[in-house]
């Protein structure tokens, strides 16, 4: 609110078979190996184990978006979130409306 | 000339053999467009691994015995992937081919080659002559899953992570059809294991090149540690690795079969054509037969008669 330009990264969510989802967002809450992470623009390069469980994305609009997924990694630079696990799959939308 | 009737049963059983080689080729043909999607599909998240890997080779010296291996172990394995079914031209043949001068070279090295095969058609190819194999895998060549993929890959990664004493291999060979277009298939046999990991090019110090350093990827944190990430990352790599070899060779598979189905639709109307002439000339030989008779004999009866 405070800021005029809200800023957003790109996040990519790739499965192994398909890609899952992509789009633009303005936090990711990752299952990561040693505990949950956020992840905000302009966070510094990192590349991280995660294990089961459910990541949140929240796109510009405050919409969350729940994604279930099995273990694989995360890797973050440029602004750009790619994250590549084994198997991945949409569970919820919900939208600020609700 | 043959009897008609014999003719006319063989291009009987020709169409019918025809009709059924043209649903193969369109099978086939479709299944392409399916293959590709396939490996469309999957291909985002091999991009991911490759970048990952990519990243973490560009600022760590990798140690980790997936990239080196040190022992000396002269036991190495072999996979072969050939298909499940047949009717697919030279398919099976080739990988076979290839599998087997691979194999004699490595033992000419003093290696001893173990012999992974995945599809039916090598499997009974090999169980046939009696022949060693590790380990085989059956099913889906023609739409390999991620599973099979998964499985694959960790029977092999165990192979390659125990030790020698315990029937460990220090290399992994895989042998596979590359899919180049729909017309060239061409067999190839890759190192998969230890890991060759290609850097970029441009990582070759270029002190004229200052955009270089530019496109040096950003230092990365890794959580929650280096080798733990290696740890997770690698194998994955692999696993990845051979999936796209399992689609590669299933596009080849599809297109190898269509190919094959193609020409043999082809011989068989060709088939066809000539025995219908056949046909044709000999029913008429009758026909000019049963005439002369005809003539003949009312020429004998006119002759009497006068």
């Amino acid at each position: 609110m405070a800021e005029s330009e809200k800023t957003t990264m790109k996040v990519n969510i790739v499965a192994a078979d398909h890609p899952v989802w992509h789009g633009e967002a303005s936090s990711v809450t990752i299952p990561a190996s040693e505990g949950g992470m956020g992840i905000l623009p302009d966070h510094e390069p990192v590349l991280t184990v995660i294990k089961q469980g459910t990541l949140t994305v929240v796109e510009p609009d405050g919409n969350r978006h729940m994604f279930e997924v099995t273990d694989g990694f995360i890797s973050f630079d440029s602004n750009k979130l790619t994250v590549a696990v084994e198997r991945g799959r949409d569970v919820q939308y919900s939208s600020t409306e609700d | 000339m043959g009897s008609q009737l014999a003719l006319k049963s063989r291009i009987h059983s020709t169409e019918s053999l025809e009709k059924i080689f043209n649903a193969q080729e369109m099978i086939a043909s479709s299944h392409i467009a399916k293959a590709r999607d396939v490996a469309l599909n999957a291909k985002p998240y091999t991009d991911a691994i490759f970048d990952a890997v990519q990243a973490l080779v560009a600022h760590t010296h990798i140690t980790h015995p997936i990239a080196v291996k040190d022992e000396d172990n002269p036991r190495v394995a072999v996979l072969a992937l050939t298909s499940d079914r047949g009717m697919a031209g030279p398919y099976t043949s080739s990988i076979i081919r290839e599998t087997e001068s691979l194999l004699a070279r490595l033992e000419a090295d003093g290696k001893q080659p173990e012999l992974f095969v995945y599809g039916r058609r090598g499997s009974t190819y090999y169980k046939y002559r009696n022949r060693d194999v590790a380990a085989t895998w059956e099913g889906d060549t023609d739409q390999p899953g991620v599973e099979i993929a998964e499985t694959i890959s960790n029977t092999l990664m165990d192979a390659y992570m125990k030790p020698a004493e315990k029937g460990g291999v220090s290399e992994l060979y895989i042998v596979f059809t590359e899919f180049i277009n729909m017309v060239v298939q061409k067999v190839r046999v890759l190192r998969m294991l230890p890991v060759e990991i290609v850097g970029n090019e441009a990582k070759v110090p270029d002190p004229e090149d200052e955009k270089a350093s530019e496109d040096i990827p950003p230092l990365y944190a890794f959580e929650p540690s280096l080798d733990e990430v290696l740890d997770a990352i690698l194998p994955k790599y692999i696993q990845s690795r051979i999936h796209e070899c399992l689609l590669t060779a299933a596009a080849s598979e599809t297109a190898s079969r269509q190919n094959a189905m193609h020409t043999a639709t082809d011989n068989a109307r060709n088939l066809v054509d000539d025995l219908t002439r056949k046909l044709n000339a000999s029913r008429q030989a009758s026909i000019t037969q049963e005439l002369t008779e005809i003539i003949g004999s009312a020429d004998a009866l006119n002759t009497k008669e006068e």
